[in-house]
């Protein structure tokens, strides 16, 4: 764990993570992921999940802004899991996601998708 | 793609709330003492277990309503495939990234490598606020802990004019190339020179750039020609 403790240091005792700005995703869980990415992941450089919570967020808001544009379309003022499908499959470079969404395909047909679907031990 | 929780009764939105209170409390605790943290009860350990694989959903959230209009509404499940889509992309990249280092046969994945990956794929957009956004870091770390690091971040913000911006860009960037230090080198310099005030030597905050540079980098960044300042 002594990679943690390179950027765990000094960006989480209070010193530079003020500083980096409110926006900064949790850099600890950023690494976790990515080690999880590949059997073979070996050894992360404290600034690789530097440029992930930035990358992340700018994924994110890509994400939400395609997906709010379905979801304009349908004059709808609610995001749904059908929006997020509907940007994914219209953006080529999100195409590493459909298989997350594909779920959602087959439900949009039936034309109801209950907000609370999602519970926890469910489907 | 369904989320399998042993912590029945639960939705995933509250455990997801409940994990963020916990990690804003015991952060470092948690980091460096998984193992023990986990352990303390069964609900705290399936939760910390489970949400490891995603991104706080408050965090997601918030950068969600960054984008939209005031009155917009988020369902539960949106919140939660975004969640999911976060992880799969930074899973996505890393591989890439990783793949490369195989064949370099270099051991550490560095911000270059997820820069380089990102283009690879398509993130071509992003490239530069990442960039602009890693060279804001490192500027920072030269001056760790020290007010200083503030005032010359906010300088930094006026002095790098769109011109600098794409010099060093350009310089660290051209084919990919791993950041050059005298790219941000000379860009410290100027920054010193604006601000007035900053006290610490050009060269102190340069050596210990380079020295977190070197301490981080592994054999791939031999290359780094330190004398270049």
């Amino acid at each position: 764990m002594r990679q943690a403790g390179k950027y765990s240091g000094f960006m989480m005792c209070g010193g530079i993570a003020g500083r980096t700005g409110p926006h900064s995703l949790p850099l600890a869980r950023i690494k976790k992921i990515m080690k999880k990415s590949g059997e073979d992941v070996k050894m992360i450089s404290g600034e690789a999940p530097i440029v992930f919570s930035k990358a992340c967020e700018l994924f994110i808001e890509e994400l939400t802004r395609r997906s709010w544009a379905t979801t304009l379309q349908g004059k709808r003022r609610t995001l749904h899991k059908d929006d997020v499908a509907s940007a994914i499959v219209a953006t080529d470079i999100f195409d590493f996601l459909v298989s997350m969404v594909s779920e959602t395909a087959s439900h949009s047909e039936d034309g109801t998708v209950p907000e609370e679907e999602e519970t926890v031990g469910s489907s | 793609m369904s989320l399998v929780n042993p912590c029945a009764g639960l939705k995933l939105s509250e455990i997801n709330m409940r994990l963020a209170e916990i990690n804003h409390t015991k952060n470092s605790a948690a980091i460096t003492n998984n193992g023990a943290a986990a352990a303390t009860t069964d609900e705290n350990e399936c939760i910390v277990r489970e949400q490891d694989r995603f991104m706080p959903i408050a965090n997601v959230i918030r950068i969600m309503r960054k984008i939209l209009p005031p009155h917009a509404k988020i369902s539960d499940d949106a919140k939660e495939t975004i969640q999911e889509c976060v992880s799969e992309y930074i899973s996505f990249i890393t591989g890439e990234a990783n793949e490369r280092c195989q064949r370099e046969q270099r051991k550490t994945i560095t911000a270059e490598d997820v820069l380089w990956a990102m283009s690879k794929l398509g993130f071509d957009d992003y490239i530069e606020p990442l960039t602009l956004y890693l060279h804001r870091f490192r500027e920072m770390e030269g001056d760790r802990g020290s007010m200083r690091a503030e005032t010359l971040m906010k300088t930094s913000s006026r002095a790098m004019t769109a011109a600098e911006y794409h010099a060093a860009a350009a310089g660290s960037f051209a084919g990919f190339a791993p950041f050059h230090h005298h790219g941000f080198f000379g860009y410290l310099k100027d920054a010193s020179i604006s601000n007035g005030a900053a006290g610490t030597s050009l060269s102190q905050q340069a050596n210990a750039v380079a020295a977190m540079a070197n301490g981080d980098h592994q054999a791939s960044h031999s290359q780094y020609d330190d004398n270049n300042k």
